[in-house]
C-alpha cells in the first residue's frame, strides 16, 4: 500500500521540483544575453580595428600592390615571400631585431628593477623626485630626443667626441650613427634610456605592493638584504618582471623603430634596420604593399608564438601572492 | 527601469557602430573612386578662363626644400610671391607643403591631394607608373608649353623625359662644387686660389690640413646621394646600359676610383658621416674642404660670415687625367590633375615658378642655377647676384660636361637604388673589399632589374 501510496506522492513531488527548473532556466538564458550584449560594441570595434585589417594585411601578402588610392591589386599568389625571403637585409633585420630585443631588456627588467630597490627606501618626497626624473624620458617626443642625441653624438660637433677625445680615449672622430660598430648600440642605448623610467615606475609600484611583514619575519631569522631582495622581493614581484619581459620582447622593435628611421635609416648599409623598419620601407618607400604584408604576416607567426611561450613560462615562474 | 535603460543605450551603441562601419566602408569606396579619376580625365586644351578669381582653385606643391632651413625661406617667398601676384590674379591659391621625398606618396596612398610635386629625377620613372603623375604635354596646351620651354636648354628639358614624353620639368637644379675654407688652407700652408685639379691632389690636401691644423681635410659623405654618380662617371665608367637593364658601375676604374676616396676615411682625414653632418662639420669650420651642391649656398655664406672664415669654391676635381663629369643635382616639377580647371591652375603656378621670376628667386635666395642661362647677365634679373658670387659661374661653367643623374627604373629601381647606396657606403667605411662588395652590388641589382 505504501508503495502505491509513495509513488503519487513522489510524482506530485518531481513534476513541481521540473517546473522550478525550467523557470530557473529561462531566467539564467534571460540573464545571460546581458553580458553578451554589452560585450557586442567592443566585440565589433575589435572586429573592425583589429581583425578585419589583420586579415587584410594577411590578404594582401598574396597580391602585388602600390596602396595608391584607383590602382588594383594583382593576385601574385606566394612571391611576396620568395622576394621577402631573398631580400639582402631581411636576414640582417630578423638577426638586428633579435638584437633589440635582448639589448632592451636590461633597460626593461634589469636596470628598472635595481633603481626602484633602490628608490623604495627613500624619503616619500625625495623618492618622488627621483622617479619623476626617470619617468621625463617616457614622456618627451622621439623625434625631439633622437635630434638631442644628433648634436650629443655629431661626429665632429658633439659634446660626446669633444669628451671622448679631450680624455685622450679616441684619437678620431666616431661616427656613431653611421659606423656600423656603433649604430645599433646607440639604437639601443637611446631606446634603452627612454624606457628605463617607464619600467622603473612599474616595478616602484609593484614593490609597494609588497607586505612588509615578510622583510620582518626574514630579518627576524637573520636575512640580510641581498638575501632579502633575491627571496623575498624577486619572489613578489615576479608577475611584473614576467608582464616587462613580455612587454619588452613583443614590443622593443616597436620602441626602436622611431630612432632607427630619424638616426639611422636602417644604415649604415643595412646594418642597424629592424623588421618594423623594413616593413616601413617596402610599404612607403619601395611602394610594395605586398612583400610588407608577407613580412607582417610572417612576424605576427613568430611573436604569436612568443608570446604564447613566455605566457606559459610566466605561469610557472611568477607568484602571486594571494 | 534602469536595467531596461541600460539595454537600450548598449542596443543604440552597437547599432550605431555597425552603421558607422558602413559609412567608413562607403567613404572609402568614393576615395578610391575619386582617385581612380585623376589623372585619366584631364584635358590638355584648357585655357586661364577656366579658372575664376572670385573662387580660386587650391594646388598643393609638396616641397622637400621647405623642409631645409637653408632653402626654406627662399621656397616660402616663391609660393607667396605667386600667390600674390598671378595667383591673385588668375585665381589661383598654391599651397605649400613640406616634403621628405616621401610624404607626398604616402600623402597619395591616403587618397589626399597631391598636385605639384618636387621630385628628385631618379625617382620620376617610378612615380609617374605608380603614382599618376602625368606627361606635360598631355595636360598642358602644347602652344603654351612650347613657348615657356623656348628659354630652357634642350639638355635640362631631356633630364625629366620618359619614352619620349616630359614627365616633368627641371626646377632646382646644381652641380657639385669644392667649398674651401680659405683660412684652415692657409694655416696649413695651402693656396685657396690654388684648389686641387685632381682626387689624389685632393687627398694629399687633406692629410697637410690634417696633420697641420687638426681640422679634418674633407667633409663628404659616402652617402651624400647624387655626387657618387659623377665620381663614377668621371672615373670614365658608367651606371646602366643605354637600355637601363644592367648595372654596369663595377670596373677597375670604379674600383681605383673608389680606393682612393675610402683612403680620405682609412687615413682619417675625413670622416664617413652623413650628408647633413658633413655639412654641419664643414659649416662649424671643422673642415676644409666640402663637396656639395650650390643650393647650400646660402647657408655656407651665412655660416662663413658668422665663423668669420673665407669662403673660396672650386670645380669638382677630376680623375687622373679625366676632367670631372658632374651629375646635376635637384628636383623636377612633376604633375598630377584630376580636372581641365585643376590643370590650368598647376600650369600657371608652373609657368611663374620655372619662368624669370621663379629663376631670380630659387637662384638669388637660395642658390640653384637659373636654368634660364641669360638671367645670369641680364641685370634686370640676376647679373647682379652672379657678379657678387662667382662660385655660381663656377657652376654654369661645370653645366657644359654636366650628366644627368640617373634615372632608375621604374620596377624595381627604388630597391636597385637602395642597393647601391648601400653597396657604396659599406665599400667605403668598412674593412669590405672594395671589388667584391661593388661586384656583389651589381650583381644583385642585375639580378633585381631583370625580375
Amino acid at each position: 500500500m505504501n508503495i502505491y501510496l509513495t509513488q503519487p506522492a513522489t510524482r506530485e513531488m518531481v513534476k513541481p521540483r521540473r517546473t522550478a527548473r525550467a523557470a530557473f532556466s529561462r531566467k539564467k538564458k534571460k540573464i545571460n544575453v546581458k553580458p553578451y550584449l554589452f560585450l557586442t560594441p567592443a566585440v565589433l570595434m575589435l572586429i573592425w580595428w583589429v581583425y578585419k585589417p589583420m586579415l587584410g594585411t594577411l590578404r594582401y601578402s598574396l597580391y602585388d600592390w602600390s596602396m595608391v588610392p584607383g590602382t588594383e591589386a594583382v593576385y601574385v599568389g606566394l612571391s611576396n615571400f620568395k622576394k621577402l625571403l631573398t631580400n639582402k637585409d631581411f636576414g640582417t633585420a630578423v638577426i638586428n631585431t633579435g638584437v633589440y630585443i635582448l639589448g632592451m631588456l636590461p633597460f626593461s627588467v634589469i636596470l628598472p628593477v635595481f633603481l626602484s630597490v633602490a628608490t623604495q627606501g627613500l624619503q616619500d618626497k625625495v623618492k618622488k623626485l627621483y622617479r619623476a626624473f626617470f619617468f621625463v624620458p617616457m614622456i618627451m617626443a622621439p623625434v625631439a630626443v633622437s635630434t638631442i642625441f644628433q648634436w650629443l653624438l655629431h661626429p665632429s660637433n658633439g659634446l660626446i667626441n669633444h669628451l671622448l677625445q679631450t680624455a685622450g680615449i679616441t684619437a678620431n672622430n666616431i661616427s656613431f650613427f653611421s659606423d656600423e660598430r656603433f649604430a645599433r648600440l646607440m639604437i639601443i642605448l637611446i631606446s634603452g634610456w627612454k624606457m628605463l623610467g617607464f619600467a622603473t615606475l612599474m616595478f616602484s609600484s609593484a614593490l609597494s605592493g609588497i607586505d612588509r611583514q615578510y622583510y620582518e619575519a626574514a630579518a627576524l631569522d637573520g636575512a640580510g638584504k641581498f638575501r632579502s631582495f633575491f627571496h623575498i622581493t624577486l619572489t613578489m614581484i615576479s608577475p611584473t618582471v614576467m608582464m616587462m619581459i613580455m612587454m619588452s620582447v613583443l614590443f622593443s622593435s616597436q620602441w626602436s623603430m622611431a630612432y632607427i628611421d630619424v638616426l639611422t635609416q636602417g644604415g649604415p648599409y643595412g646594418t642597424s634596420t629592424n623588421i618594423y623598419y623594413l616593413m616601413y620601407k617596402y610599404a612607403f618607400k619601395d611602394m610594395n604593399v605586398g612583400v610588407c604584408a608577407a613580412a607582417a604576416g610572417l612576424f605576427m607567426l613568430v611573436f604569436v608564438i612568443l608570446a604564447m611561450l613566455l605566457q606559459k613560462l610566466s605561469s610557472k615562474v611568477a607568484f602571486y601572492d594571494n | 527601469m534602469k536595467k531596461l535603460l541600460c539595454t537600450l543605450m548598449t542596443a543604440a551603441l552597437t547599432v550605431s557602430l555597425l552603421a558607422g562601419c558602413g559609412n567608413a566602408d562607403t567613404g572609402s569606396q568614393t576615395a578610391s573612386g575619386t582617385a581612380a579619376d585623376s589623372g585619366i580625365g584631364a584635358q590638355n586644351t584648357q585655357d586661364s578662363d577656366l579658372l575664376d578669381p572670385a573662387n580660386p582653385t587650391t594646388v598643393t606643391f609638396y616641397s622637400y626644400s621647405l623642409g631645409y632651413p637653408s632653402m626654406k625661406d627662399g621656397m616660402e617667398h616663391l609660393i607667396r610671391s605667386f600667390n600674390e601676384t598671378v595667383g591673385a590674379e588668375k585665381g589661383v591659391i598654391v599651397e605649400g607643403i613640406t616634403d621628405d621625398m616621401t610624404k607626398f606618396r604616402t600623402d597619395i596612398q591616403a587618397g589626399n591631394q597631391v598636385d605639384v610635386v618636387q621630385m628628385t629625377f631618379g625617382q620620376l620613372d617610378s612615380a609617374r607608373t605608380s603614382l599618376g603623375f602625368q606627361a606635360y604635354e598631355d595636360i598642358f596646351p602644347a602652344d603654351e608649353l612650347a613657348e615657356h620651354l623656348s628659354g630652357i636648354s634642350e639638355n635640362a628639358q631631356a633630364l625629366a623625359e620618359i619614352d619620349g614624353k616630359m614627365y616633368a620639368l627641371a626646377f632646382t637644379f646644381s652641380t657639385p662644387i669644392l667649398y674651401i675654407n680659405g683660412d684652415l688652407f692657409r694655416e696649413a700652408g695651402l693656396d685657396p686660389e690654388n684648389p686641387p685639379a685632381t682626387w689624389a691632389e685632393m687627398l694629399e690636401y687633406a692629410q697637410t690640413i690634417k696633420e697641420k691644423t687638426g681640422k679634418n681635410g674633407l667633409a663628404f659623405s659616402p652617402t651624400n646621394g647624387w655626387v657618387t654618380e659623377g665620381i663614377i662617371y668621371t672615373a670614365g665608367s658608367d651606371m646602366l646600359n643605354a637600355d637601363k637593364t644592367e648595372a654596369v658601375f663595377a670596373n677597375e676604374q670604379t674600383f681605383a676610383a673608389f680606393e682612393t676616396w675610402k683612403e680620405f676615411y682609412t687615413s682619417g682625414c675625413a670622416v664617413a658621416e652623413t650628408d647633413s653632418e658633413a655639412a654641419q662639420e664643414f659649416m662649424a669650420g671643422n673642415a676644409a674642404m666640402h663637396i656639395q651642391s650650390t643650393s647650400m649656398l646660402s647657408g655656407i655664406i651665412a655660416a662663413s660670415e658668422a665663423g668669420d672664415w673665407e669662403l673660396y669654391g672650386a670645380a669638382m676635381p677630376g680623375i687622373g687625367d679625366n676632367e670631372a663629369v658632374p651629375v646635376n643635382s635637384g628636383s623636377c616639377l612633376a604633375v598630377r590633375s584630376d580636372s581641365p580647371e585643376k590643370a590650368a591652375a598647376i600650369w600657371e603656378f608652373i609657368k611663374y615658378a620655372t619662368g624669370d621670376e621663379g629663376y631670380t628667386i630659387i637662384t638669388s635666395e637660395i642658390g640653384y642655377l637659373p636654368l634660364r642661362t641669360y638671367l645670369a647677365d641680364d641685370p634686370a634679373y640676376l647679373k647682379d647676384f652672379v657678379d657678387q658670387y662667382p662660385l655660381l659661374r663656377i657652376n654654369l661653367a661645370q653645366l657644359e660636361r654636366i650628366r644627368p643623374v640617373t634615372i632608375w627604373p621604374a620596377k624595381n629601381g627604388t630597391e636597385a637604388f637602395s642597393v647601391f647606396t648601400d653597396a657604396v657606403q659599406k665599400a667605403l667605411t668598412s674593412d669590405s673589399d672594395v671589388t667584391a662588395v661593388l661586384t656583389q652590388a651589381q650583381e644583385d641589382i642585375n639580378a633585381l632589374l631583370q625580375q
